[in-house]
C-alpha cells in the first residue's frame, strides 16, 4: 500500500537502535582512522590512489599531468618525509590552480643537479626550478631587475627565447632565471646555479685574538672609535669578509665576546663576467659597468640575511663590515672603478691616490647604506688596506694571520688562487710578487676541471694500471679540482705516463681518468696546468733568488687559500707547483685571508699594526726580471724545482 | 547462505570480486548485500564510489518511498561504508578516496537527521572544526569530522585557512559550544593561540571550549595556549569531544 507520509508522519527512531548503529559506524571509522594514521609513515595522506595529488596547497612533488585536465601527479617516492615539501603559504593556491589549468605541452625535460621534471613551454627556468627544489637566489620578485637568479644553462639553451632586455648584460650560456622563458618544448634542457656552495675551509689553529674592536659599547651608546653609531640595542655584531675572485667566506661575529656566530663560504657570483681577474675588469669597462658590483651586494646581503635569521640576529645590531680581497675584488665590492688595474703599471686609483699622497693610506671606508649592505644604516664597511698592486689586502690580512711582522727566520706565504700571491721575509725584510696563474687550478681552462664543489675529484692514486678516485662528498666525480689535478699530473709523471713538457706516452691525446663518467684529461688541458703551475712556480723562484734563499733554508712556508688546504705537498713538490720544503715544514693555513679578517675586525691593535707592515713590503713586479722568459719556461715543465739551475 | 550471484547490483558483485579476497569476510559481505533490497544496494553502491549526489537523491527517495531511516542506515549507508572500510585497510583506495565516501554518507545522513530530531534524538554534542589561518592541511582535520559525525555528533566544517573571526561568526550563528581547531605547521600553530585570544577579547571565551591536534600540537602546547583539550589523533578526538561535551554541561547552571 502506497502511504506516502510526510517527514514528522514517518516512523520514529528507538534511541538504542540508533545508538547500535553509530557503535557499529564507530568501529569502521575506528579502524580506518588507526590504519590512516599508521599508513601515514609511509605514504603521503594526499596522495589518492592513482598517485594524483588532492592537495590545497602546493608540494614540491606536485607535477603537472601529461593531459592538461585532471589532478597534479605525485612524484614523491614515499622515502623521504614528503612533509617537507609541502608549500605553506595560502597565496600559492591561486599559483597552483592557474598552473593546473594552463596546457602543457609533452616531452621535453628541464634538468638540474640529477633531478629533472616536464619543460612546459611558455614557463620560465626558475618556475622549473622551483619544482625541482632548486634553491634560485632573488630578491626583487621575478622582476629580471636583482640580477641575483643568474643560472648557466649547460644543455639545451636554444629551446630558450632570446634573452629579454634585463638579460642584456649577460653573455655565453648565461641567463636570468625568472627571464628564460622556454620557448620550444621537448628540448632537454639542463642548468646550474651561479652560486654553488665550496668545500668549506676549516678554519686551522683559530687563535685568540685580544678582544679590542672598532666598535664598542659604552653605557647605552654604541662607538666606532670615537664617533658615535648609534643607541645600544642590546648587541654588537661584525662582519669579516673574504672576496675571492672565486670563493667569499662571510664570517659574523660578536663583538662583545669576540666569538664567531657563525661562517659560510660560498662562490663569487661574478662567474658571468669570466672566470679571472683580467677579464673581470674588462667586463667592468664594458657597456654593463657595475653589474660585478650589483652581483656581488646582492649574494652577500642574501648569504647574511639567511644566517641572521636563522640565528634570530637583526641586522640593526651589526656595525661594521671589514673587507678583504685582492686589489680588483676589493675595490669592485666597494664599487670603485677598476679598468687602471687591468694595464701598466696595475694600480688600483686608490693606490695611485696614495702614492702621489693625496691619500694617507689604501684603506677604504664607506657606510653600510650608501653600498646598500644589509646592516644597521650607520654601519662601517672597512676595506683593509693593499699592498701593491694586484697584492691586495687579502695577502695583508695572510700576513696578519702568521704574525709576519713578527717573524726574523725566513718565511715564505703563499697565497694560491686565480692569482697567486707570494711573500717571502728574512730579518725584517719583507717581499711581495703577484703571478697571474690563471683560473686552471680552480675549474677554469681545463675541460674537466671544476671547483672544490661536490662531486669534484679532490685526489688521485694510480695504482696497477687504475686511477684511484676521492671525490668531495663521495658522489659521482663530475670533474676534477685543484688538489686532484696537481695529484694527478704528479702521478703520471711518477708512473711515467707523461714527460715533464706534458706529453703523454704513446702520443696518446687524451688519457681517461674515470672512463665511465667522462672524466679525462687532454694534452691542450696539460698545457693549460703548464702555464699555470709556472706562474706559481716563477712567483717562488724570483723572489728566494732576490733573498738569497734556498729551499732547504725556508723555515716556514704557508699554504692559504682556495684548494692549497687540500693539496698533497709531495705532488705538488713533484711537480713543481711548490718550491722543495721538506714537508713538516709547510704549514696549511686554511683560509689564511678569512682568519686574518677576522683578527682584524676584532683587534684595533693589529689593524693599526698593518700600516707598518705595509711599509715594509716590497713590491717586486716578475715581468721586470731581466731572465723572466727563462725562469717562466723552467717553470712550465712539470718536475721538482732545481735550485741550482736557477742560480 | 547466499552467493555473489544473489546481489543484484553489478557494481557491488565486482567490487567483492575485486577487493574481498578473504573467503569468510567476502561471504559475509556477500550475506550482508544479497540481503538487502535493490534500492539499497544502490545507495551502498553510490557510497563506495563516493558519489555525494547519488547518495543524497537515493536516500531521500527511499525514505519518501515509506522506506525505514534504520533500514537506510544499516543496509544502504553503514553496509556501504564496510566495504569502504576493508578496501581501505588492504590498500586498494587512500584517505582521499575514504574521505569522499565520508562526505557520501554524510550526504545520506543529512536526511535521517530530521528523523532522529523528530524523535526526539538530538545530536550529542555540536562542534565547529577548521584548520587555522594559513593552513592549507585538512586531511587530519577531515579524519577527525569524520569520527565525529560516526559517533552522533552534530559538525561544523569550516575547511582550512580559518581566521579567528570565522570561528567567532560560526560559533555565533550556530551557537556551537566546542570548538576543534588544526594545525600541521609550526608556523601556522600560533593562530590556535590566536583565535581563543579574539574568543576572550570577544567576551566568548566562556561560552566554548577548545580542542587542538594537528601534527606539531603537543599537550604542552595546548596547555600553553589555552586550550581546554588536546587529541593525539582522530580516535582521542572523539573521547576529547565527549568528555569536552559532559563538562560543559555540567559547568552550565
Amino acid at each position: 500500500m502506497k502511504n506516502r507520509k510526510s517527514k514528522t508522519g514517518r516512523k520514529p527512531i528507538d534511541r538504542a537502535d540508533y545508538e547500535e548503529r553509530l557503535a557499529r559506524l564507530s568501529d569502521i571509522f575506528r579502524d580506518i582512522a588507526t590504519h590512516a594514521d599508521e599508513q601515514a609513515l609511509l605514504r603521503c595522506p594526499y596522495k589518492n590512489r592513482f598517485d594524483r595529488c588532492t592537495a590545497l596547497f602546493s608540494c614540491g612533488y606536485k607535477r603537472t599531468p601529461q593531459t592538461p585536465a585532471g589532478l597534479p601527479v605525485c612524484a614523491s617516492d614515499d622515502q623521504l618525509d614528503y612533509r617537507t615539501a609541502w608549500e605553506t603559504d595560502p597565496a600559492s593556491v591561486e599559483d597552483m590552480r592557474s598552473q593546473l589549468s594552463s596546457t602543457c605541452e609533452n616531452a621535453g625535460t628541464v634538468s638540474f643537479d640529477g633531478r629533472s621534471c616536464a619543460a612546459m613551454a611558455g614557463k620560465t627556468i626558475f618556475d622549473h626550478a622551483d619544482e625541482l627544489e632548486a634553491k634560485v637566489p632573488t630578491s626583487c620578485g621575478r622582476m629580471g631587475t636583482c640580477h641575483e637568479c643568474i643560472v648557466e644553462v649547460r644543455s639545451g639553451g636554444d629551446a630558450l627565447a632570446p634573452r629579454t632586455d634585463a638579460e642584456a648584460f649577460l653573455g655565453g650560456a648565461y641567463r636570468l632565471a625568472c627571464q628564460a622563458v622556454i620557448e620550444t618544448s621537448g628540448k632537454q634542457i639542463g642548468f646550474e646555479l651561479l652560486r654553488r656552495t665550496p668545500k668549506i675551509l676549516v678554519a686551522q689553529g683559530r687563535r685568540s685574538v685580544e678582544l679590542d674592536p672598532m666598535v664598542t659599547r659604552q653605557d647605552d651608546k654604541v662607538y666606532y672609535g670615537e664617533e658615535e653609531l648609534d643607541n645600544y640595542r642590546g648587541h654588537l655584531y661584525g662582519v669579516a669578509v673574504d672576496v675571492g675572485t672565486t670563493t667569499m667566506v662571510l664570517e659574523l661575529l660578536d663583538l662583545e665576546t669576540g666569538c664567531s656566530r657563525h661562517v659560510e663560504s660560498f662562490e663569487n657570483p661574478q662567474r658571468f663576467g669570466g672566470s679571472d681577474i683580467m677579464t673581470r675588469i674588462s667586463y667592468d669597462g664594458g657597456r654593463y659597468h657595475g653589474e660585478l658590483h650589483t652581483a656581488m651586494v646582492n649574494t652577500f646581503n642574501t648569504v647574511l640575511r639567511g644566517i641572521c635569521k636563522r640565528l634570530g640576529i637583526s641586522r640593526h645590531d651589526i656595525y661594521e663590515i671589514l673587507v678583504v680581497g685582492n686589489t680588483t675584488m676589493r675595490e669592485l665590492f666597494f664599487g670603485l672603478d677598476v679598468q687602471s688595474i687591468g694595464q701598466k703599471p696595475y694600480r688600483s686609483k686608490i693606490e695611485q691616490d696614495y702614492r702621489n699622497g693625496s691619500r694617507e693610506t689604501t684603506g677604504l671606508r664607506e657606510s653600510a647604506r650608501n653600498l646598500r649592505l644589509l646592516a644597521n644604516s650607520n654601519a662601517v664597511v672597512f676595506g683593509v688596506p693593499i699592498i701593491a698592486s694586484h697584492v691586495g689586502g687579502d695577502i695583508v690580512s695572510d700576513l696578519v694571520a702568521i704574525d709576519m711582522a713578527g717573524r726574523k727566520e725566513p718565511v715564505m706565504l703563499i697565497d694560491v688562487g686565480t692569482n697567486t700571491e707570494v711573500v717571502l721575509g728574512h730579518g725584517g725584510r719583507l717581499m711581495a710578487a703577484s703571478c697571474p696563474a690563471g683560473p686552471a687550478f680552480e675549474g677554469g681552462l681545463v675541460r674537466c676541471g671544476m671547483p672544490g664543489c661536490v662531486g669534484a675529484i679532490e685526489s688521485v692514486r694510480y695504482r696497477a694500471g687504475k686511477f684511484h678516485c676521492e671525490t668531495i662528498g663521495g658522489v659521482a666525480p663530475e670533474g676534477i679540482c685543484g688538489s686532484g689535478l696537481i695529484d694527478l699530473l704528479a702521478e703520471l709523471r711518477r708512473a711515467e705516463l707523461m714527460t715533464p713538457k706534458g706529453v703523454f706516452r704513446n702520443k696518446t691525446q687524451e688519457i681517461e681518468v674515470v672512463a665511465e663518467h667522462g672524466v679525462t684529461l687532454s694534452r691542450q688541458d696539460a698545457s693549460e696546468l703548464a702555464q699555470a703551475k709556472a706562474a706559481n712556480f716563477c712567483g717562488q723562484a724570483i723572489l728566494m733568488r732576490k733573498f738569497g734563499v734556498s729551499p732547504g733554508e725556508i723555515s716556514r712556508l704557508y699554504l692559504s687559500g682556495g684548494f692549497a688546504n687540500y693539496v698533497a705537498v709531495s705532488s705538488a713538490v713533484e711537480i713543481g707547483f711548490l718550491a722543495p720544503v721538506a714537508e713538516d715544514r709547510v704549514v696549511k693555513l686554511g683560509n689564511g685571508a678569512a682568519q686574518g679578517a677576522r683578527e682584524l675586525l676584532l683587534s684595533r691593535q693589529k689593524r693599526e699594526a698593518v700600516g707598518e707592515l705595509i711599509r715594509k713590503i716590497e713590491h717586486v713586479e716578475l715581468e721586470t726580471t731581466p731572465d723572466f722568459f727563462e725562469v717562466f719556461v723552467e717553470g712550465c715543465q712539470f718536475k721538482p724545482m732545481d735550485w741550482n739551475s736557477l742560480q | 547462505m547466499a552467493e555473489l550471484g544473489d546481489i543484484g547490483n553489478e557494481f557491488l558483485r565486482s567490487e567483492l570480486e575485486e577487493y574481498v579476497e578473504e573467503q569468510v569476510e567476502r561471504q559475509s559481505m556477500v550475506d550482508l548485500y544479497a540481503a538487502t533490497s535493490p534500492s539499497m544496494q544502490a545507495i551502498a553502491a553510490a557510497i563506495i564510489d563516493g558519489r555525494h549526489h547519488d547518495v543524497d537523491r537515493m536516500t531521500r527517495e527511499a525514505l519518501d518511498k515509506d522506506g525505514q531511516a534504520l533500514e537506510v542506515m544499516d543496509d544502504g549507508l553503514i553496509a556501504g561504508m564496510a566495504l569502504v572500510g576493508i578496501k581501505f585497510r588492504d590498500n586498494f583506495i587512500f584517505v582521499p578516496e575514504v574521505l569522499a565516501c565520508a562526505r557520501a554518507m554524510k550526504a545520506g545522513m543529512a536526511h535521517i537527521e530530521p528523523i532522529l530530531s523528530a524523535s526526539g534524538i538530538e545530536p550529542i554534542g555540536k562542534v565547529i572544526m577548521g584548520t587555522v589561518k594559513g593552513d592549507l592541511h585538512d586531511i587530519g582535520k577531515n579524519l577527525c569530522i569524520m569520527m565525529l559525525r560516526g559517533s552522533g555528533f552534530q559538525v561544523i566544517d569550516l575547511g582550512v585557512d580559518t581566521s579567528p573571526d570565522d570561528f567567532l561568526g560560526a560559533v555565533e550563528e550556530h551557537g556551537a559550544n566546542l570548538v576543534g581547531m588544526s594545525a600541521l605547521l609550526t608556523t601556522t600553530m600560533p593562530n590556535m593561540g590566536r583565535t581563543i585570544e579574539a574568543f576572550i577579547d570577544a567576551d566568548l571565551r566562556d561560552d566554548v571550549m577548545f580542542m587542538v591536534g594537528g601534527a606539531p600540537v603537543t599537550e604542552a602546547f595546548a596547555e600553553d595556549m589555552g586550550a581546554d583539550a588536546y587529541g593525539a589523533d582522530a580516535v582521542e578526538c572523539v573521547e576529547v569531544a565527549k568528555r569536552l561535551t559532559v563538562e560543559s554541561a555540567s559547568a552550565r547552571p
